[in-house]
């Protein structure tokens, strides 16, 4: 019941000697993930899906949401659910048809700041100067978790 | 500054302030009708971190040779007789620099609480809270600086003769003191890191 860094052990684990580190290392940016349909789950078929998933961040409230249902390709506008409170899980929706091929499906978000839900390559460009797609981003992770959609329907973790 | 252990008057106008910001912050948020207010001794129970001033330190001492003795029976059956860390299924931590008797860097002597702790409260604190795994709780204050003073003694940061208490402990000048990157000023609305946009 603190109102600040108290430096017992739960601080303790965050140092780094890194200033860069130290910050990522403590906030997590604007982050979301899939849950519906999400590695380990079946799709019957062709058809009509609802994609669903949650956002939050360390920033605040979530301010957009936006799924890709083609590997990054383009980007659709999610609806979200409810209000978007600061510091909460934010459920949001899409509607999708799917056609039968493999695809893969994303999601990112942004927060109140205005900070973006990057990939790892993304990240690499910032502090490395050139995309990377395996790049291991400092400080906690909050970069697009992508879930690839099998011709039989399986989905399955796209980094995998 | 711990908000708790005293009356809310006395710490100051600035944490004052933010209190009061903080409060009517919370009374405009809307309520959902579930969970009731902690009841004092509830607050008691989880009000346990000790910070650096060590001012939440409870009474009590001890020294080295006492801690080598309760080391051997509470924490040498996980952490190794000489301080090495345990082997599977038992991986607790190892708590000796690696190499005793030399000034090794703590960021390069692997991650030893008791030697690279800028705070040497924050090694009495995790003792207390969390150790022995599972047994949380039945070490007394005594036991505890004691073994406080056993694991700073074996990492060269004490003398072996040094008794420890709630004065001579936050005293104690830990090698990593000022060996980690400060912690960002965040205010609600800051990105998390000035000028980056994720």
């Amino acid at each position: 019941m603190v109102d600040r860094y108290y430096m017992n052990y739960n601080d303790y684990g965050h140092l780094r000697r890194d200033p860069v580190r130290a910050a990522l290392g403590y906030q997590i940016g604007p982050k979301s993930v899939i849950t519906r349909p999400s590695g380990g789950q079946q799709l019957a078929g062709p058809g009509f899906y609802e994609v669903s998933g949650l956002a939050w961040s360390g920033g605040g409230a979530i301010s957009r949401v936006e799924v890709s249902t083609d590997a990054g390709r383009s980007w659709n506008e999610a609806e979200i659910q409810g209000t978007a409170h600061r510091m909460a899980h934010t459920r949001f929706r899409l509607a999708w048809n799917w056609d039968g091929q493999e695809t893969q499906l994303m999601s990112r978000c942004t927060d109140e700041v205005g900070q973006v839900q990057p990939s790892p390559s993304q990240v690499a460009e910032h502090f490395e100067g050139a995309p990377d797609p395996t790049y291991s981003v400092p400080g906690l992770d909050n970069t697009i978790q992508p879930w690839r959609v099998a011709g039989d329907g399986s989905v399955h973790n796209a980094r995998a | 500054m711990r908000v708790l252990s005293r009356p809310w008057w006395t710490v100051g106008a600035p944490l004052a302030l933010v209190m009061l910001l903080g409060v009517s912050a919370l009374a405009q948020g809307p309520t959902y009708g579930l969970g009731r207010t902690p009841t004092p001794e509830e607050l008691r129970a989880w009000d346990i971190s000790v910070g650096p001033t060590g001012e939440e330190l409870p009474p009590g001492s001890g020294i080295a040779a006492e801690g080598a003795r309760i080391y051997r029976i509470r924490c040498a059956g996980c952490h190794g007789r000489n301080l090495e860390g345990g082997r599977a299924p038992r991986r607790a931590p190892r708590l000796v620099k690696t190499e005793p008797g030399r000034d090794v860097d703590p960021w390069d002597a692997g991650r030893i609480l008791p030697y690279r702790s800028p705070y040497a409260t924050t090694v009495w604190d995790y003792i207390n809270r969390g150790m022995p795994l599972y047994q949380e709780g039945t070490l007394t204050a005594d036991q505890v600086y004691a073994l406080t003073a056993f694991l700073l003694f074996r990492n060269d940061v004490i003398a072996e003769d040094m008794v420890l208490d709630a004065e001579s402990l936050p005293q104690i000048e830990m090698p990593n003191r000022d060996g980690w990157a400060p912690l960002p000023d965040w205010k609600p609305g800051s990105p998390r890191l000035p000028g980056y946009p994720f």
